[in-house]
């Protein structure tokens, strides 16, 4: 049996399997997301007023994004013990540069002289905030978002080290089998493909929220 | 600004706690009534672990849920004494005597069972369960065509040989200390040349021509798969790796029936029977769970189990 044939024959035969840890990976990876999300953005948006805090936290984002994912797991795992929780506390740590960053960056993008309109209209910090700055950068924060997202699917792959299943156990299956590329194939690609269709979805919402509407002159 | 921080702080730690507590929907459906089945990477720890959650759901009225792909046997037996597991497919003897216990290897199967057995219970609270039968110690093996040629039946018979052989071994056995190839030179004596590898290659390596011999796994299914003869070591050197589950005596509690299971497990897999189930995984990339189902029904252990009911 060459290795395509191989893969659609362990696909055929295991396709439940497949989508069910597919389902478990793409929960992980969104649960570490959604929980860095509720972290960074209010983190973001305070570095972004409080400039002297930026350097700090966003050195500090970059000193996580250095260890290595799987030594990260491993001392993680010794607190949370196996399963789920580890990977998306894990993931979630790696997800808080990104979108600390977009978010500082999105704030600290907007226009000035808007938001000083707005002070003058009588607005209060908070309705500012709302009103103002959140709207105008949020398409920012959205592609710190999908960075972190892409990046997190990548990394619940290593999950399967401290049992939490995803994807990765297929991989892990597939590099102890005798000829496994077939099954290391059926891990990666829909691993691959996850990623790539979260970035085009994750892409098309940045867009809708981008504030300002491009110009009649764009065709698309 | 600062209390603000500290405000952060806090609220971190309690969802930190607040996730350690709990499951989030959609991932685990762990209750108390859940029992929990680890399982290394490999084949024949899944297989087992398939096996055990099989007859557990049909003989209890507990649900199992699996925990795969574990990195190691430590990895196993942490997660038994942080109470993440309650049970381990496959534990090894000669492993866990020298991970878990930190002792040093016995050769004799029996007394090596014994000791685990008995530390197991005593330290940590955990039942080592009767023996399922096989054992994936380390051997030496050469092709089936090349032992009938010479008559060779036990290591010692390849000494006349061994200064031609080439001998392929795993990375990690070459270095190792006690078993290894050092020890091994003690009790037997040197191949004339010695080439360490990656594991997944010296069984091919051996099928093809390019080693004579090879430290093999004894139940690895490719040991079949390249016709391979599995030599016996007549010197006893090597440690015993006789397989059992591991359970928490509460699970044993409150679940009688288990010990019922894997007492009926006992010695009911030999080497050959786990070669022939590691090679249907490994080689014809069958789900582990179709190759536990396939095993309980060929060898009637569901009929065995009606039978025994009434």
């Amino acid at each position: 049996m060459d290795t395509l044939e191989q893969l659609v024959h362990y696909v055929t035969q295991n396709g439940g399997y497949i989508w069910v840890q597919f389902y478990r990976h793409f929960l992980m990876a969104a649960y570490g997301v959604l929980f860095a999300a509720i972290i960074s953005i209010p983190l973001g948006i305070l570095i972004a007023k409080y400039g002297k805090l930026s350097s700090w936290v966003l050195a500090l984002g970059s000193i996580i994004q250095t260890i290595p994912a799987l030594g990260a797991m491993a001392v993680i795992m010794i607190v949370l013990g196996l399963g789920t929780n580890t990977v998306i506390i894990t993931l979630m740590l790696y997800s808080i540069l990104p979108i600390v960053q977009n978010t500082y960056v999105g704030m600290k993008d907007v226009d000035k002289t808007i938001i000083e309109a707005g002070f003058a209209s009588g607005m209060t910090r908070f309705q500012l905030l709302r009103m103002v700055e959140l709207p105008l950068a949020i398409s920012v924060i959205m592609a710190g978002i999908r960075t972190a997202l892409v990046i997190g699917i990548g990394i619940a792959a290593i999950g399967a080290f401290v049992g939490a299943g995803g994807l990765g156990s297929i991989i892990l299956t597939g590099t102890n089998a005798t000829d496994g590329t077939a099954i290391i194939l059926a891990g990666a690609i829909p691993t691959a493909l996850m990623a790539i269709i979260a970035d085009l979805i994750m892409g098309w919402i940045e867009r809708k929220l981008q504030p300002i509407k491009t110009s009649k002159s764009r065709t698309a | 600004m600062l209390k603000k921080i500290v405000y952060k702080g806090i609220m971190i730690v309690l969802l930190l706690v607040a996730l350690a507590g709990c499951s989030l929907p959609g991932l685990a459906s762990t209750t108390k009534d859940t029992i929990k089945i680890g399982a290394l990477a490999t084949s024949e720890s899944r297989i087992f672990a398939e096996i055990l959650a099989i007859m557990i759901e049909r003989e209890t009225d507990a649900s199992t849920e699996l925990v795969t792909h574990l990195g190691s046997s430590i990895v196993q037996h942490q997660g038994m004494l942080r109470g993440d597991l309650d049970i381990t497919s496959t534990r090894y003897t000669g492993t866990d005597l020298s991970g878990a216990l930190g002792m040093d290897p016995v050769t004799d199967p029996e007394e090596a069972l014994d000791i685990v057995t008995k530390e197991f219970q005593d330290q940590f609270n955990e039942t080592w369960t009767a023996p399922y039968g096989f054992e994936n110690s380390y051997s030496v093996a050469v092709t089936t065509e090349f032992a009938e040629e010479h008559n060779i039946e036990t290591i010692s018979d390849l000494e006349p040989f061994a200064d031609e052989l080439h001998f392929g071994v795993d990375n990690s056995w070459v270095n190792r200390k006690g078993d290894g190839y050092d020890g091994f030179q003690e009790s037997y004596f040197s191949f004339g040349h010695v080439f360490p590898m990656n594991i997944g290659l010296v069984y091919q390596a051996a099928a093809t021509g390019h080693m004579d011999a090879v430290l093999a796994y004894s139940s690895d299914g490719r040991i079949k798969e390249f016709d391979l003869k599995v030599l016996e070591d007549d010197q006893r050197f090597f440690p015993p790796y006789d397989a059992s589950a591991v359970i928490d005596n509460k699970v044993l509690e409150k679940y009688p029936e288990i010990a019922a299971i894997t007492e009926r497990l006992h010695d009911q897999i030999s080497t050959e029977t786990m070669q022939e189930l590691n090679y249907k995984a490994d080689v014809q990339l069958m789900n582990p769970q179709k190759v536990a189902m396939e095993f309980l029904e060929a060898n009637n252990f569901f009929e065995d189990m009606e039978k025994g009911e009434n």
